[in-house]
């Protein structure tokens, strides 16, 4: 089995990592601006796909198939994102003679929808939270959808059905506000996902975000493993997420598990997925959403259960009956959790901080994983997600792993660019989070809270530190440049001066 | 030699002296430190304070994205330091005021996706001007003071380099 990973950045340095731990050959795929990228570098073959934008290289399945032909390559992991839950791609890799290592096309479209998703939780007895059935498309009256809101009640959450990642997602308070967060759902989904289609959902007021990683072979085998935790979110996206939960004892995860394991067998699922529940504070739980695909956080269920859910999804795809212990995956050895590094500052809201990785030396040691997908030299560039890195921190107890993240955080070195490890130094000292007091609405409530603080506080000493320090690369600077020009300028400043008068000509 | 050092919005006047390979002494706010400083690589510094302490930091100093401005990494953390008085870009949110006609830079490359003002418009402090889309996601780009808007660079769909001025306000 040769395998072509269509994607990029961490997660095609993941799955290339288990095809060579199998000795299987990768092929690689590159955008104009990844020609260098790890992903590349780690790859036996590598091939062009177009365009740095993605709609015209990691999106483009005309093109991903053609590099399959000529490489050889006889199956396509898809990663995560990009064309992982486009059941068309699953659908043209299966007419092209290759393997798709994860679900069927028709497991992927079903799942797809939201609404049809719920309807399958039903189907196998799941309690989804409550809300409307059926869809609204574009021609329903907002006096068909204000009725049956007042059915549901409020607050409500106004969903795209083509949703995903927060987008196309409105909290709604009160009657007056429904047809203004309908509105801007449907155009932000229509951007996003084609599909302005809602629905509502009762809004739980201060849920967690419960989720079962599960493989099913295809011989009917479903085995769901020990849950993982997610409600560390900003704006509805996960940046920390750990496994096992703080919120389930053995009892909840194994009603979680069968009731994961039942919506996967409604559509004779096949491969890796993930059942996403949302946990009510009296411990009810209620179906979410069906992820078709291998996730993100997968690596934290692989620390506690000894799993290598990659290897298993290409074992599935090949034919291989699954054989692990379902009490072991259900038993969490341990405490893992994970943090997800993005090239942003979290010092301006989260901006995006592409740019230069001038230094890269990831964390290790006892414990320690790190999934990173960049290298020094390699720039962060703008067309893609800015996720860089995940870090993820093992030991035996929660609090050890909570002081093994801290630990690897502050060794953690990307040089040149803003990241968000700042803000997970800041969010591993906080006592809600370390007593495991929070819920998916936590850590918003707590960033209002701060006011925009920043999160590189320095105290009197680390900032006198920082000034000898940069004074004296500065001395070197200035050494360097009286050595090296004679513009008569005053060596101290001649440097720096030199430097932003090439920049200023540059802009 | 003497230099301006801005470290987190406070500046000092740093004098520094080479006192033989790998020692120097530096005056930060009149107070001497005799410090040990070995490179680590291209940006790293392996300091030693030589007051007895023994303390023993490792920074590292990189260019950062916008001139005349360094970015150190020290301990998990990442502070953007600038030599020789130039004035950091990165608003506060007590950043209030400042006279005269203020700049709305693009902070990165990107594409503008929507323009909130036009020129002429009265504008609050912090009040968004312009959308940019840079990594699959919109940042809203907001008004330095209270004034009105000056320029208007920028339409829909145009492509940006950091650094590059949008709008500005006066």
């Amino acid at each position: 089995m040769k395998i072509l990973i269509a994607n990029r950045g961490e997660i095609a340095v993941r799955v290339m990592r288990a095809c060579r731990e199998m000795g299987l050959p990768t092929v690689a795929v590159y955008s104009d601006c990844d020609r260098a990228a790890r992903h590349v570098q780690e790859a036996d073959q590598a091939f062009h796909l177009g365009p740095s934008e993605a709609a015209r290289s990691y999106l483009n399945i005309e093109a991903l198939i053609d590099v399959a032909r000529r490489s050889g390559a006889d199956a396509v992991h898809p990663g995560y994102g990009f064309l992982a839950e486009n059941a068309a791609f699953a659908a043209s890799c299966r007419d092209a003679g290759l393997t798709f290592i994860g679900p069927s096309p028709e497991a992927i479209s079903l799942m797809g929808s939201k609404t049809a998703a719920r309807g399958m939780a039903i189907r196998a007895g799941v309690p989804v939270v409550p809300g409307t059935e059926r869809p609204f498309d574009a021609h329903a009256s907002d006096q068909e959808i204000l009725k049956a809101a007042d059915s549901i009640g409020y607050p409500l959450v106004v969903k795209a059905v083509a949703g995903g990642g927060g987008k196309g997602m409105r909290v709604v308070e009160n009657a007056k506000d429904l047809s203004g967060a309908i509105r801007t759902a449907r155009s932000e989904a229509g951007a996003a996902f084609g599909d302005t289609s809602v629905y509502l959902e009762r809004r739980l007021t201060h849920p967690r975000h419960i989720e079962i990683q599960l493989l099913g072979d295809r011989f009917g085998t479903i085995v769901p493993c020990a849950e993982r935790e997610c409600s560390i979110q900003r704006r509805h996206q996960k940046v920390v997420e750990e496994s096992p939960s703080i919120a389930v004892d053995p009892r909840l995860r194994h009603a979680m598990a069968s009731a994961a394991a039942a919506v996967a067998r409604t559509v004779d699922y096949t491969n890796a997925g993930t059942i996403e529940f949302l946990l009510d504070t009296d411990g009810s739980f209620y179906f979410l959403e069906m992820n078709t695909r291998l996730q993100v956080e997968h690596p934290v269920t692989e620390m506690v259960t000894g799993l290598d859910l990659v290897q298993w999804q290409i074992r599935i795809a090949r034919g291989e009956r699954l054989d692990i212990d379902p009490a072991r995956a259900l038993t969490p050895g341990g405490h893992a959790i994970e943090c997800r590094i993005y090239a942003e500052d979290p010092d301006q809201n989260f901006m995006p901080a592409p740019g230069l990785i001038r230094g890269f030396r990831p964390a290790s040691g006892p414990g320690i994983r790190d999934d990173s997908g960049v290298s020094s030299g390699y720039e962060v560039p703008v067309y893609y997600d800015s996720m860089i890195a995940k870090l993820v921190a093992w030991d035996s107890t929660r609090d050890g792993a909570i002081a093994r993240m801290a630990r690897a955080l502050a060794e953690y070195q990307v040089l040149g660019i803003r990241t968000t490890i700042p803000f997970f130094v800041w969010l591993m000292r906080q006592p809600d989070y370390r007593e495991g007091r929070y819920d998916t609405t936590w850590l918003d409530r707590l960033m209002i809270e701060r006011r925009g603080a920043t999160f590189n506080e320095l105290d009197d000493e680390e900032q006198r530190l920082v000034t000898i320090a940069v004074a004296i690369d500065a001395y070197h600077r200035a050494r360097a440049g009286a050595a090296t020009t004679s513009d008569g300028n005053s060596p101290q400043s001649s440097i720096w001066q030199r430097m932003a008068r090439i920049e200023a000509l540059r802009s | 030699m003497t230099f301006d050092i801005e470290v987190d919005g406070a500046a000092t006047t740093v004098t520094i002296e080479a006192g033989g390979p790998g020692r120097y002494s530096v005056v930060v706010d009149g107070t001497r430190h005799e410090v040990l400083a070995e490179r680590i690589g291209e940006l790293g510094y392996s300091l030693i304070l030589g007051d007895a302490s023994g303390r023993s930091r490792e920074l590292y100093v990189a260019p950062g994205s916008s001139s005349g401005e360094c970015l150190v990494s020290f301990d998990g953390r990442s502070v953007p330091v600038s030599v020789n008085g130039r004035t950091r870009r990165r608003g506060r949110a007590d950043d209030g005021g400042g006279a005269g006609a203020q700049p709305v830079v693009a902070p990165m490359p990107g594409r503008v996706v929507r323009v909130l003002v036009n020129p002429g418009d009265a504008v609050e402090a912090r009040q968004g001007v312009v959308v940019v889309e840079a990594m699959k996601m919109e940042n809203e780009l907001r008004s330095p003071k209270a004034g009105v808007v000056r320029d208007v660079s920028v339409t829909p769909g145009t492509s940006v380099e950091a650094g590059r001025v949008l709008v500005v306000i006066e």
